[in-house]
């Protein structure tokens, strides 16, 4: 029997490493389905089907010079890629990932697989997804390169025009939801209506769903809203200027913000660890792959849609999904009033 | 304890702010400073509060604020050398200024145990949250006052724009 103070630190430090290894994993995939869509085959030479291959680049990165421009803000330029990187890993603490659990009689009392129960725990991802924009900001301004600043400002100035569309569609599903609590919204959405359909808020929500990805993915910089990565235009954005782990980290913030950004989809309009088949213990294999369906609909989008250009990007954030995220809200408010649930 | 903690962080963060030379880390320190804050507001049991505060004060206006600073790419005050002359009228004002500012502060803390504690969680019934309350209070009791607020924001928005943009 393990003391639950004991559990907490373990599940804190297993958490810090599933996010590590799933942006690893990420790599992989996103080089794989890539050369799929591609017809090519994409990494082979490292390990098993190439396997082995985020492992390698991580080492290859790892014995590669720290670079640092003339003239640039040497606490800012180093403080920069820390900030992005801590705030991925902050926002994933308050997401619940499973149902309550002994361990199979591990431990004494049953335990949230959550690291942080907080019950106001959409905000605070929202919160600390909001600071990660300082990490971006930071990057392009401490660089004192033209491109890395042109970045960090396109980049900025997107993550706060869809953060607003991103705030509504969230304040529309908590508003069913009746709570700000992760944990509560998933329990309500166990079961099923009538038998078949799943109890899932996407099927109260699907216009808030549809928003929440399409902001989720300007959010995190994704294509075809990655505008901060232009190739054409700007190099490479904001990182323009950073090597070695420097660069890792920032794109280790990148990967772990898309499976932040899936993990509360998952969460609030796809019924979290609740599904049929599996007892409610298992409920985590579940999650794994609603989590792992999502993350590969964003590398499918990435490697099929072109990129916006800047201008349209602004317009459709600001002309079209601005004001379809306004009226759910409202439609949605009347709703949840006139059949009072 | 955690008090004393978040309190020094953020005074020593507040003084930075004002203590420094290049305008971008003035503006972090006073990220810095508003971080610290919300510490206090989840130490009051007010964590929507705190979130709120890092959302939109961290979060949102100080973003713009760092924005304001890259693009004007504010010099850096190079004048630690040269004295800064200030005309004594202004020199005036200020210590007047610190004087009432000082005066205030000494009332308010000689006064503070005798003015009654207006709001507590301990007056909250079991299980209502406090965002409920908030919203309760605000959208019932200072329903009129949230709406005229919105309406100067409004206003404030609209002129703003009309200023920015002469030939409308």
């Amino acid at each position: 029997m393990i003391p639950t103070f004991i559990a907490q630190i373990v599940l804190l430090l297993f958490v810090f490493h599933m996010l590590l290894i799933a942006a690893a994993a990420m790599v992989y995939a996103e080089r794989k389905v890539a050369a799929m869509i591609q017809q090519r085959l994409g990494p082979y030479l490292v390990g098993p089907r190439g396997l082995m291959q985020p492992f390698a680049d991580v080492i290859k990165l790892m014995f590669k010079e720290q670079l640092r421009p003339l003239g640039a803000d040497r606490f800012l330029f180093m403080l920069a890629p820390v900030l992005s990187a801590v705030t991925a890993f902050a926002a994933f603490a308050v997401v619940p990932f499973g149902a309550e659990t002994t361990l199979f009689g591990l431990l004494e009392e049953p335990m949230r697989l959550q690291v942080a129960d907080i019950n106001v725990g959409v905000l605070v991802i929202f919160a600390i997804a909001s600071m990660g924009v300082y990490g971006i900001v930071l990057a392009g301004w401490s660089s004192n390169s033209k491109y890395s600043l042109l970045g960090a400002l396109r980049s900025s100035s997107q993550m706060i025009s869809y953060e607003l569309s991103y705030g509504l569609a969230l304040a529309s599903v908590l508003l069913v939801g009746g709570s700000l609590s992760l944990t509560e919204i998933v329990d309500q959405q166990a079961g099923t209506w009538w038998g078949f359909l799943p109890r899932w808020l996407v099927v109260l929500q699907p216009l808030g769903f549809l928003i929440y990805m399409i902001a989720g993915i300007a959010e995190t910089n994704r294509a075809p809203f990655d505008f901060p990565e232009a190739e054409q235009e700007l190099v490479a954005g904001y990182h323009t200027e950073y090597s070695s782990m420097s660069f890792a980290m920032f794109f280790l913030a990148e990967y772990i913000n898309m499976v932040t950004v899936s993990a509360v989809a998952v969460n609030l309009f796809l019924g979290g660890w609740h599904g049929p088949f599996l007892p409610e213990a298992f409920g985590w294999i579940w999650f794994l792959i609603k989590v792992s369906v999502l993350l590969f609909v964003y590398i499918w989008i990435r490697w099929t849609l072109p990129r916006y250009r800047y201008d349209q990007l602004m317009a459709f954030g600001w002309k079209v999904l601005l004001p379809l995220s306004v009226l759910n809200l409202i439609v949605t408010a009347a709703g949840v009033i006139y059949f009072a649930v | 304890m955690l008090f004393y903690l978040f309190g020094a962080a953020a005074v020593a963060a507040s003084l930075m702010v004002i203590g420094q030379r290049n305008p971008m880390y003035s503006v972090l320190f006073l990220i810095a400073s508003f971080a610290a804050l919300a510490g206090l507001y989840v130490l009051l049991d007010a964590p929507f509060v705190a979130v709120i505060q890092i959302i939109i004060y961290a979060g949102a206006i100080m973003v713009l604020f760092l924005f304001v600073v890259m693009l004007l790419n504010a010099p850096q005050e190079d004048i630690s050398r040269v004295r800064v002359m200030v005309a004594p009228s202004t020199r005036r004002i200020g210590a007047l200024l610190v004087v009432v500012l000082l005066a205030e502060l000494a009332w308010a803390l000689a006064t503070a145990g005798e003015r009654e504690v207006w709001v507590s969680a301990e007056g909250l019934p079991e299980g209502e949250s406090s965002v409920r309350a908030l919203g309760l209070t605000l959208f019932r009791d200072y329903a009129f006052a949230f709406e005229v607020t919105s309406v100067l924001i409004l206003v404030a928005m609209l002129g703003a724009v009309v200023l920015a943009k002469r030939e409308l």
